[in-house]
């Protein structure tokens, strides 16, 4: 008959030749890549395993016996106390982000989870943490936050084309965020360049759908509440189809196929005209 | 409690009235009376309503404001309104108060060149 063992009343395990249930549990969490140490309530390191020697930077033989506050940054003091407070209660806690100190003096971002340990009686002895470096990930999140608020930046220029006209060249898609950055910026630009006419450009929009012609209206009225004159240009065959089969009324704004074209209207609102050098118009 | 007065200045053929940051329902009510009084009083061409201070634009004060140009219109006087904040803009836009019949300038500057020389555009809303 085999022969089972049961531990902490939950986990059973055969066991490997030669091997006891313990060691092998153990040798488990020897081998994990995570660092998983076990510490006191009042916050003693009492193991430490290679994971933990790896990312922290200290050896089982140096840490063990020693508080594990030693790891947090300065700036957080309470974090401990407060992480075995709820312990104590007999509560887990699950993915905490945080930051700890290796022992070379390198801050890293970690995600600890911590839960209580219990003897055979029940009661709350310890507690066992488990720690991922979170470094790399946050850095990669971070930086790619960064990219998507750069996209969103560069794609949406307003330019000041003409004293009292500026541009703004829409490219791609309009989804509601964009919408509404564009709009505060071309709002902003209007106003600090005391422009009357602003030519809105869908020659780089793809195509059209009833949520952005939505926002474009929007856009338009907002301009018009300011004090200026928004022009819709860049109004292709494709777009002016999808306009008209989604019944959308733009009869109030002035329109036109070409950015060109919107320039001379914007530049008849302002009484300017171009002449050529010899006089003619 | 903001300051809650609202100045109104004639200029030549102009009344200029000037909005304060956060005007309620009281001040709002007082504007259209004292516009209304004004327009009998000088018999100006124009009405420029400053709202460059104007952090707010609720429901209430939208209606008053296009509901008195018509009126100032009836008197005989065209009604620019001037200034609003580009947040100011977005908010109403959003909430659907786009004062649908009005004059809108830039700035009192603007405003005032809107009702000196009307351009035949402009002049069509």
């Amino acid at each position: 008959m085999a022969n089972r063992s049961k531990l902490n009343g939950t986990t059973a395990v055969k066991d490997i030749e030669g091997l006891s249930t313990q060691a092998f549990l153990a040798a488990i969490v020897e081998s994990s890549d995570d660092a998983i140490y076990g510490k006191t309530l009042d916050g003693t390191i009492l193991s430490w395993n290679r994971g933990a020697e790896r990312m922290y930077g200290y050896l089982a033989a140096e840490i063990v016996g020693r508080p594990v506050s030693e790891m947090v940054p300065s700036t957080k003091p309470d974090e401990v106390p407060q992480i075995l407070e709820r312990v104590k209660r007999g509560e887990r806690v699950d993915h905490f982000e945080t930051a700890r100190v290796r022992k070379d003096g390198e801050v890293i971002d970690v995600s600890l989870n911590v839960s209580p340990i219990r003897d055979a009686s029940g009661k709350i002895i310890g507690a066992s943490t488990t720690a991922r470096d979170i470094t790399e990930q946050k850095k990669m999140h971070e930086a790619l936050t960064q990219r998507a608020k750069e996209i969103l930046d560069v794609s949406t220029p307003v330019l000041q084309v003409w004293e009292g006209v500026v541009v703004a060249p829409f490219i791609g898609t309009l989804d509601t965020q964009r919408a509404q950055q564009f709009m505060e910026r071309l709002l902003d630009k209007i106003v600090e360049t005391n422009s009357s006419v602003a030519l809105l450009d869908v020659t780089g929009v793809p195509a059209i759908d009833t949520r952005t012609a939505q926002h474009l209206i929007e856009t338009i009225t907002s301009v018009r509440l300011l004090g200026a004159q928004a022009v819709l240009t860049g109004v292709r065959p494709a777009i002016a189809q999808t306009l008209a089969h989604l019944g959308i009324n733009l009869a109030d704004v002035v329109t036109r196929s070409s950015l060109a074209a919107g320039l001379r209207v914007a530049l008849d609102i302002l009484h300017l005209k171009i002449t050529s050098q010899d006089g003619e118009a | 409690m903001t300051n809650q007065n609202i100045s109104l200045v004639k200029v030549r053929d102009t009344l200029l009235v000037t909005m304060p940051a956060d005007p309620d329902d009281v001040t709002v009510t007082t504007f259209q009376e004292e516009v209304l009084a004004a327009m009998e009083k000088f018999r100006p061409k124009g009405l420029v309503l400053d709202i460059s201070g104007v952090e707010t634009l609720d429901s209430f004060f939208a209606r008053t404001i296009t509901e008195t140009s018509r009126m100032v219109a009836m008197m005989g006087g065209q009604t620019v309104i001037a200034g609003m904040r580009p947040s100011v803009a977005i908010t109403a836009t959003q909430l659907g108060l786009t004062l649908a019949g009005t004059l809108t300038a830039l700035t009192v500057d603007r405003a005032l060149d809107l009702l000196t020389h009307p351009h035949p555009r402009r002049q069509k809303r």
